[in-house]
């Protein structure tokens, strides 16, 4: 049945974003040429900026810039209502008498919320070594770069690898702790019977103040990320944030299944 | 196969300091149709709601088939809320392969038919559906269900008599003749023919559950007579109609 309700939530998913993100990459690959078009190289090779190559360069940059703010911004707000309109408004009543059990629905939401974000990121990325002004060459280098790295690879190389790997879970934790907040405070909200978007306003900022003050009780470790650390500090201090987001994430999503399992309040 | 198909005790449901239902005792058997009759402000809802899960009862307990409320009883009740529940962005279409993903007793074809025969297109978007016909997609993906319990709340408030009688006529050939239909209305002259028991809700306590024609035996008068008389006060209150 878990594996239904994510059929449904990336289906639901992939029509919000089957545009958005095609066009980030598409306008990513416009500026990638009006950027190289903004300098012109003179017959006697002095170079130069040309008017026109500029103002299109710049309007061409100001488009993606907006493009990639909307595509962080409707990852957010599709988040929020998935599971708003989703779980807690009308369209409650259809998933909350469909023989699944209310974790089920939860966690479906998050995961769908949290590959959303993390291919938003993804094609963030990608979109910016597109805009880079890369040459054939540039590109023949970077092939033979990663040749030689593989080639060579040690210790040192896994070590990297693996410190990229942790910082992406942790990225990830902390997208998920992040929406299960939202999905608490809605619930929260959710039980009182005026008000219920103020209302899950004022329990965000409550459990934000909450935890600020909890989390300020234990040692700092971004210390230990700090350059000049070994790379060992760098794992454990990753690993630690990483079961810190788990356990927050827990006592959240613990909290929003209780609500939904016990305190279901659909209007 | 157990015998009593619903069986509540004692149930109460406060909210706040509002008492929507108190102490209700029911059981219903297999294979009948069930009015719960009752002014707005009742408990018809309440009680509905608890019986599919969308509602915790404060005190006492309730059962589906033998089994206490949850992912087992959901797949055996289909419910038709007293609203619309579906993102607009679909089409029929896409609902029905939702209940047949979901519900192993939705039957496709059935549903295809039922729209013929109601006039629904069910691959028109739903948002571009009136607000009639999305009420039809939505009696169709109930009624397409071969469920043990089905629960209807309010089915024919909002439409003008002559589609009432469409709708009313729709749940009868199409409902699981094993299982039993509870349909929650204060309109009970429309529907008091296809009943075969009926239920008197009043703030939140049941005062009569009887068969229809044991019902008109006794006191002489059709159960939508005897729904005036005992409901008068609410009436004149304008609470009901």
């Amino acid at each position: 049945m878990f594996g239904k309700l994510l059929k449904y939530d990336f289906r639901s998913m992939f029509k919000q974003f089957a545009f958005i993100w095609p066009a980030a990459l598409a306008l990513a690959l416009v500026n990638h040429f009006t950027m190289s078009a903004m300098t012109t190289v003179s017959g006697d090779g002095i170079v130069g900026t040309s008017t026109v190559g500029t103002t299109t360069a710049g309007v061409s940059m100001l488009v993606y810039v907006a493009i990639l703010m909307a595509m962080f911004i409707t990852a957010l707000v599709f988040t929020i209502q998935r599971f708003y309109k989703g779980l807690l408004g009308d369209e409650g009543y259809l998933m909350h008498t469909l023989p699944v059990r209310p974790w089920q629905l939860i966690g479906s939401k998050l995961l769908c919320a949290v590959v959303t974000t993390f291919l938003s990121v993804i094609v963030a990325v990608v979109s910016v070594f597109i805009i880079m002004p890369w040459s054939r060459e540039d590109l023949r280098v970077l092939f033979e770069g990663f040749r030689y790295l593989f080639a060579h690879w040690d210790s040192q190389a896994s070590n990297v690898v693996i410190a990229i790997l942790e910082t992406i879970l942790l990225m990830l934790m902390s997208f998920a702790t992040g929406f299960l907040q939202l999905y608490l405070a809605m619930s929260l909200g959710h039980l009182f019977n005026k008000s219920r978007v103020a209302l899950s306003v004022v329990a965000f900022i409550a459990i934000n103040a909450v935890m600020t003050t909890l989390l300020s009780v234990l040692p700092d470790i971004s210390l230990h990320i700090a350059p000049g650390h070994s790379m060992s500090a760098y794992h454990q201090a990753v690993w630690l944030a990483i079961a810190t987001e788990l356990v927050i994430s827990a006592v959240y999503f613990a909290g929003t299944e209780f609500i939904l399992r016990k305190k279901l309040n659909l209007e | 196969m157990n015998e009593t198909l619903v069986s509540c005790t004692a149930l109460t449901k406060r909210y706040g300091s509002k008492t929507a239902l108190r102490g209700v005792n029911l059981e219903l058997g297999r294979g009948r149709i069930v009015g719960l009759l009752g002014p707005n402000g009742s408990g018809k809802t309440t009680l509905i709601k608890i019986l599919v899960g969308l509602l915790q009862p404060t005190e006492g307990a309730v059962l589906v088939d033998g089994q206490s409320v949850g992912p087992c009883t959901k797949a055996a009740v289909s419910y038709l809320p007293d609203r619309m529940y579906f993102a607009d962005w679909m089409k029929a279409t896409d609902l029905f392969d939702l209940f047949a993903d979901f519900y192993r007793d939705f039957d496709r074809t059935r549903a295809m038919s039922m729209c013929a025969s109601l006039g629904v297109t069910p691959s028109d978007r739903l948002k571009s559906m009136s607000k009639g016909t999305k009420e039809k997609v939505q009696l169709v993906l109930v009624m397409a269900r071969k469920a043990q319990l089905y629960l209807l709340d309010e089915p024919i408030a909002g439409v003008d008599p002559a589609a009432r009688d469409f709708i009313l006529n729709t749940i009868l050939t199409n409902y699981n003749e094993e299982g039993t239909v509870l349909i929650s209305t204060h309109l009970i002259s429309d529907i008091e023919k296809v009943l075969d028991e009926a239920i008197f809700l009043k703030e939140g306590a049941i005062t009569l559950h009887d068969t229809v024609d044991n019902i008109r035996e006794r006191e002489g008068k059709s159960v939508d007579a005897l729904f005036r008389e005992i409901f008068r006060a609410h009436n004149m209150e304008g609470g009901a109609f």
